[in-house]
């Protein structure tokens, strides 16, 4: 489902260049969850990135359901493949939690009746049916990171990115925001990529990976 | 709705938020230029208007005359009004004469009415404010309000009338008594300059003054509606008159002045233009910080699969929204300054303790206006432009951001 053979990346920085990727290898099957470790500034948000077709890579090559993915022709593809959870959110915060969730469908094309059906389950199914019409001001870390799993989930994607999402999250609201995402992407066969620093939430996905010295290790 | 509009909408008008601050004030300042140009544009085109009202209903549309005097008006009349398109036409003499009352002295225009067929093309009648039309005869006048007030008559009043024929009777050494007329009404046409010394007599009354026997001076027309002035002068001098004569149309006759009118309105114009402009440039500014402060957000619609050209469209629709809310305000603020124009000047002039010389010098009693629908309609259509290039440096900016770029930035 998800191929990538060989990435790699090199910052300049000032008059030297730092090899963040040094030629990373995955293959990820439909459903299934990849946990990724690794110390910070490892590299996993650029490998993320590369990995959503957002930047590309030096060299190497990143295909999605056999397709090759060009980096720079590849919005519309993402809008369907894969939904994104960041550390800190980023929800839009003019928007409802419900136009939140809403959001990838409208870019995507339109919102009928059937997408505002889906929108209320995935907002009740994350606990927040009732604070659908709430702004992301009016809700909490926890909440603000239930409605961008929500939304991460909104058009049905084969794969779902998760950068650290407990992040800015305490450690009790951290393990709910894991375990409903864990249920969420089993319920639906999503395939999920969780990079996280915290071993137990690491260790619940079926696959362990660490991206150390610009290589991903199994274990 | 496609998503860049529904999220500008709800970018300048947030959920939740009862008055939003910001786009208020950038619609405001949009709004003050539209509304400046609606007034400025029909305030001047009032002007012109007023004129040509003033001037097409005490005359008629279109002014037959000859180089010298019109010997056989019944003539001209008859074939004049053979010319399609002629509603009425009536001919006079005019000139001026000195008048005495009360020991003081002026000089008037007066203007020989042909009472038998004035009507059809002047409603004189209108402007009687005291007194009435149907007691004028050979031997009595109207006299204009700021005439009558100057020489301090009234109706029943008596005048002493002097032609320059006065000048070819002193020389034959003649005797020449000055003609004696009764006031008998007040006209007001409302425009300073022709309320302020005119008399009208009948035909017959200006004849004799100026020792004419039956020629007059011209014939003034009256078109049928719908048919245009210069249309109607065209048709006329097409083959409807005797030779030596010629027909003018209004607009002929005020053509120099009409157009430095218009040269002024569009100078005004212009420049007012720029207040939009300015209002644009703040437009930009305020949409600029916010591609700054939203730079994660763009960013993120990004990652969720909007294109670039959607991004710079959302914001591009910003611009444009601001400019249809800035508009529609301006309208607004525009014709309900307008409605209310008569009261603010007067309330400045009282204020300023200028009441009497804005009265006085100031060449109608009223403020006009009249607004044209196409200046209406250039003045829409260039402020939605400007806001639109208005959004579109925003709107580069924000294309150009890249979505990783956008994520690191935190
Ligand atoms: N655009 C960039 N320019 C220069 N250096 C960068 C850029 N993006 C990332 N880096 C560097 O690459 C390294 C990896 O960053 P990142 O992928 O964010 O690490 P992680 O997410 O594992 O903490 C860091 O040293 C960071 O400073
Ligand atoms: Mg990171």
């Amino acid at each position: 489902m998800l191929q990538a053979a060989g990435l790699t990346k090199t910052y300049a920085s000032g008059d030297r260049r730092i090899a963040v990727l040094r030629g990373v290898d995955l293959l990820l099957r439909a459903g299934e969850s990849v946990s990724i470790r690794g110390e910070s500034g490892a590299g996993k948000s650029t490998l993320l990135h590369l990995l959503a077709g957002l930047d590309a890579p030096d060299a190497g090559e990143l295909r999605w359901n056999g397709d090759r993915i060009d980096a720079a022709r590849c919005t519309a593809i993402r809008n369907r493949f894969l939904g994104m959870i960041f550390q800190s959110f980023h929800l839009v915060p003019e928007l409802t939690a419900e136009d939140n969730v809403l959001l990838p469908r409208r870019i995507g094309g339109r919102v009928d009746a059937a997408a505002r059906r889906r929108a209320a389950d995935l907002l009740a199914r994350v606990g927040l049916g009732e604070r659908a019409r709430h702004l992301p001001s009016q809700l909490s870390g926890g909440e603000r990171q239930r409605v961008a799993v929500a939304r991460a989930l909104m058009n049905q994607p084969s794969l779902v990115l998760a950068d650290e999402p407990t992040g800015n999250l305490d450690e009790r609201t951290g393990e709910a925001v894991i375990t409903l995402l864990l249920e969420l992407v089993a319920e639906t066969r999503t395939a999920l990529i969780l990079v996280t620093h915290n071993p137990a939430h690491a260790a619940r996905t079926s696959r362990h990976l660490t991206l150390s010295e610009g290589i991903l290790h199994h274990g | 709705m496609p998503w860049y509009v529904h999220l500008a909408l709800k970018q300048l008008f947030p959920a939740g938020r009862r008055f939003p601050f910001f786009t208020a004030i950038s619609v405001l300042g949009v709004a003050l230029g539209v509304a400046l140009l609606i007034v400025v544009t029909s305030v001047m085109g009032g002007f012109g208007y007023e004129i040509r009202r003033m001037i097409v209903e005490t005359e008629g549309e279109v002014q037959v005359k000859a180089r010298g005097l019109i010997d056989d008006p019944a003539a001209v009349l008859q074939q004049v009004r053979r010319v399609p398109g002629v509603e009425a036409a009536t001919p006079f003499a005019s000139g001026v004469v000195m008048v005495m009352a009360n020991g003081r002295p002026a000089y008037p225009a007066i203007r020989g009415l042909h009472l038998d067929t004035v009507g059809g093309v002047v409603d004189l009648a209108a402007y009687v404010r005291l007194g009435t039309l149907e007691e004028l005869d050979d031997d009595s006048v109207l006299v204009s309000s700021e005439l009558a007030r100057s020489l301090g008559v009234t109706i029943g009043d008596t005048l002493e009338v002097y032609s320059p024929l006065i000048i070819e009777r002193l020389r034959s050494d003649e005797v020449f008594l000055p003609r004696e007329v009764r006031v008998v009404g007040l006209v007001e046409i409302g425009h300073q300059q022709l309320d302020s010394s005119m008399l009208y007599g009948t035909l017959r009354l200006v004849q004799d003054l100026y020792g004419l026997g039956s020629a007059v001076h011209g014939v003034n027309v009256r078109a049928r509606p719908g048919v245009g002035e210069d249309e109607l002068a065209r048709r006329l001098n097409a083959g409807g008159l005797p030779a030596g004569l010629q027909a003018f149309s209004w607009m002929d006759s005020f053509e120099e002045f009409l157009w430095v009118l218009n040269l002024e309105k569009g100078m005004i114009f212009f420049l007012l233009l720029f207040i939009v402009i300015v209002a644009a440039f703040s437009v930009m500014s305020s949409l600029l910080i916010s591609v700054v402060r939203k730079t994660r957000e763009i960013g993120l619609l990004g990652a969720l699969g909007a294109s670039s050209r959607g991004v710079a469209a959302c914001f591009c629709a910003q611009g444009i929204l601001i400019g249809c809310f800035g508009t529609l305000v301006g309208l607004g603020l525009g014709f309900a300054a307008l409605a209310v124009r008569n009261d603010a000047v007067m309330l400045i002039a009282r204020l300023t303790q200028r009441e009497d010389e804005l009265r006085r010098f100031y060449q109608f009693s009223n403020l006009p206006a009249h607004t044209v629908p196409g200046d209406v309609a250039t003045v829409v259509v260039l402020t939605l432009a400007i806001s639109f290039l208005a959004g579109l440096v925003p709107a580069w900016r924000a294309a150009r951001l890249r979505p990783v770029e956008a994520f690191r930035s935190e």
